[in-house]
């Protein structure tokens, strides 16, 4: 822990989900009556402190991307709670919160998307684009926009003169920094960010998390950062949740987690991760099979079909989340005994 | 004239030609004429693909590693046109001096179509274009099969079941009847390349077949690719963006930027050694897994240029750390030799 001073920081908590559900149902048959749910989200609980970055992780349909919908209310969750802790002192959950209610609260959390291309209308100006969020929230002063829109253009690394420009005359990157200003908008206090750097080029994503890093510790923001790439959540976390099919698998910092692994997906996913290095090639643990489907989920521990050290007790039962130190989880029956590999170690 | 049919069981390094390369890309250059400009996606570009081996070509967006390998086919979407170089293609299934110039043929000639899905394969990154919505796997199998073997339908139904089942499909029979929509992304993937093989190519080329995949997936394909490889003596051309891939994968690497191969050598040169300051800069800005955390990461200042607005001289100049004034934006740095097998397009390397 010494090694992270951020994360060992007991700065206060700004968000705590506990036991988030969101199922999704499935209709059938001619009177497109529900005959099943996708259990997208089932039970996911994490807490976020003021001033760090926590991600979420795991491969496509481990309900990473859901959660962060259900915390920004993009999306209602079926149960939990998303409680926010506000500026005021005062706790809300979000959860239960109706549309018009958590209105006001929009400007603390504000969204960075992962399509550069997708998110930003390619009829408006940047200037447009920027300040669409300021107007919304009655700073209806064109100068002060146009000042504000230049200093939060200058704060992301382009220069103000671009804010007459479309779009359509930026590279990936550069609009991943404008979509990066016009969530910093309202200078809210989360920031929930969904893969912003995937559609990036390798020369241009270091760019983007290095932007992103250096505006956290300026302006003390808190991201909730989802990716499916350990590599980059590496780079940027002080804490990470890995998440399985719904459910979380392990937390901890990135380098408890990414060197000594207690779960043996996150060890998994690790291992399969192409090196940059030719050689270090071969030796992967090669996980057979593919991610279940959160529709119809294996039973007990949802990993154990494709588990190489799987025993009778994780198919029936579900293993629960231990604690292995602090602020480390884990939810695996044998995470005690195992001895797993992580990365930048030598392989087995 | 070019013979695809070979016998299977002699492998195809061991035809005649060990030493010359399979396939040699020689000066190509590759053009899209619009109304707002000409893009020179691919401009004179040079790699060589060995036989049996695994060439990665690697490179970040608009580099034209995609437009250069659908050149070697000549499908190249309009409105590109290959407007200049030589692809010499030394086929071990054609006659005995067996080399031919790619370039020469008509586009839609006898001659490139035996050779395209025949003796040179392709595989995508989405899989849903090389399949049909609309027909079982079985029938466009069967159909790819006998377009390139003189075959039975029940012949190619058994090869089909034989290559479903040696890239690892479960109930391939059944998989035969059903349609591409049913099936999963990695299985998808894996159907892909069951019929991409099932006419015995000498070459596959692989276009980004791995990036929509999650990386579990991912490492079970390249195993799939790596295995296969072995047993047919095939040569791989992998395009990617993931240098990880191209680490774990190939045995060449061809580094591209906007149009121009930069740098081509053995893969443990590229990576321990390169010489291109693109390479360099490249390779020291990839996140990685075993950094220390929340390190700040070089990177390459600016970005890619746009493609109509493409830098004179060498493409790199502008956010090159090395740029010399009144060289590098006047003249265009050849491929010239900086080690064993091993050449970079720069000013830094004498010849250039």
């Amino acid at each position: 822990m010494a090694t992270n001073e951020r994360a060992a920081d007991p700065s206060p908590t700004i968000l705590e989900v506990k036991n988030l559900k969101k199922y999704f149902p499935i209709h059938g048959g001619i009177l497109r009556r529900t005959i099943g749910m996708v259990r997208a989200v089932d039970g996911v609980s994490f807490s976020l402190r003021q001033g760090e970055t926590l991600s979420l992780v795991g491969e496509s349909g481990c309900g990473k991307t859901t959660t962060a919908r259900c915390v920004l209310r993009a999306i209602d969750p079926t149960s939990g709670e998303i409680l926010f802790h506000r500026k005021d002192g005062q706790v809300t959950d979000l959860a239960r919160l109706s549309q018009s209610d958590i209105r006001p609260l929009r400007r603390d959390i504000q969204l960075v998307f992962q399509d550069p291309f997708g998110s930003l209308n390619p009829r408006m100006t940047i200037f447009e684009i920027v300040s669409e969020p300021l107007y919304v929230n009655g700073v209806r002063n064109h100068k002060q926009r146009r000042e504000r829109v230049a200093e939060l253009l200058r704060q992301v690394g382009m220069r103000p003169e671009y804010m007459s420009r479309y779009p359509h005359a930026f590279s990936g990157g550069q609009r991943q920094r404008i979509g990066i200003a016009r969530a910093l908008a309202l200078n809210p206090r989360l920031v929930v960010a969904d893969e912003p750097v995937s559609g990036l080029d390798v020369s241009v994503k270091a760019q983007v998390l290095n932007l992103m890093m250096d505006l956290q510790d300026k302006l003390g923001l808190t991201y909730l950062f989802v990716s499916h790439d350990l590599s980059v959540v590496n780079q940027i976390s002080d804490r990470v949740v890995v998440m399985y099919v719904g459910r979380v698998v392990e937390v901890g910092t990135p380098r408890e987690l990414f060197r000594t692994p207690k779960h043996p997906y996150t060890a998994a996913l690790l291992s399969a991760i192409p090196k940059p290095d030719p050689s270090q090639r071969g030796d992967r643990i090669v996980l057979t099979g593919e991610v279940a489907s959160p529709a119809n989920p294996p039973s007990g521990c949802h990993f154990h079909p494709r588990c190489p050290f799987a025993i009778d007790r994780c198919r029936t039962e579900a293993p629960p989340m231990e604690e292995m130190g602090p602020g480390r989880f884990a939810s695996c029956h044998r995470a005690r005994e195992l001895s797993l590999v992580g990365a930048g170690q030598a392989r087995l | 004239m070019v013979q695809v049919e070979a016998p299977d069981t002699v492998p195809l390094r061991l035809q005649g030609g060990a030493e010359r390369p399979l396939i040699e890309v020689r000066n190509l250059k590759t053009h899209f004429v619009t109304e707002e400009g000409v893009v020179r996606a691919v401009d004179g570009a040079s790699f060589e693909i060995q036989r049996g081996k695994t060439l990665g070509v690697v490179g970040e967006s608009g580099c034209g590693k995609s437009v250069a390998a659908r050149s070697i086919l000549q499908i190249v979407d309009r409105p590109g046109r290959i407007v200049g170089g030589e692809i010499i293609y030394r086929s071990g299934r054609a006659q005995p001096s067996g080399e031919l110039d790619l370039l020469a043929l008509a586009p839609n000639s006898e001659e490139i179509r035996a050779i395209r899905g025949g003796s040179i394969s392709m595989i995508f990154q989405e899989p849903m274009s090389s399949f049909s919505p609309v027909h079982t796997f079985g029938n466009q199998i069967v159909e790819a099969i006998r377009l390139h073997k003189d075959a039975s339908i029940r012949e190619a139904r058994t090869l089909a079941v034989e290559w479903l089942e040696r890239v690892g499909m479960p109930n391939p029979r059944l998989r035969l009847t059903e349609y591409p929509h049913q099936l999963s992304g990695g299985q998808r993937q894996r159907a892909m390349i069951a019929m991409a093989l099932s006419t015995n190519p000498e070459m596959l080329i692989a276009d980004e077949p791995t990036t929509a995949l999650d990386v579990t997936t991912q490492a079970q394909i390249l195993d799939l690719l790596r295995q296969l490889q072995a047993e047919t003596g095939m040569a791989i051309l992998f395009i990617t963006h993931d240098l990880g891939v191209v680490a774990e994968l190939a045995d060449d690497v061809a580094v591209m930027y906007l149009g121009r191969v930069v740098e081509h050598g053995p893969v443990r040169s590229i990576f321990e050694n390169p010489k291109h300051p693109y390479t360099k800069a490249l390779l020291s800005s990839i996140p990685r897994i075993d950094a220390e955390n929340r390190e700040r990461l070089p990177s390459i200042v600016g970005a890619i240029p746009h493609p109509y607005n493409r830098p004179p001289g060498c493409p790199f100049h502008p956010r090159c750390p090395a740029y010399m004034v009144g060289t590098c934006e006047k003249r265009t740095p050849n491929l010239v030799d900086v080690g064993a097998r091993h050449e970079a397009a720069c000013f830094l390397y004498e010849g250039a």
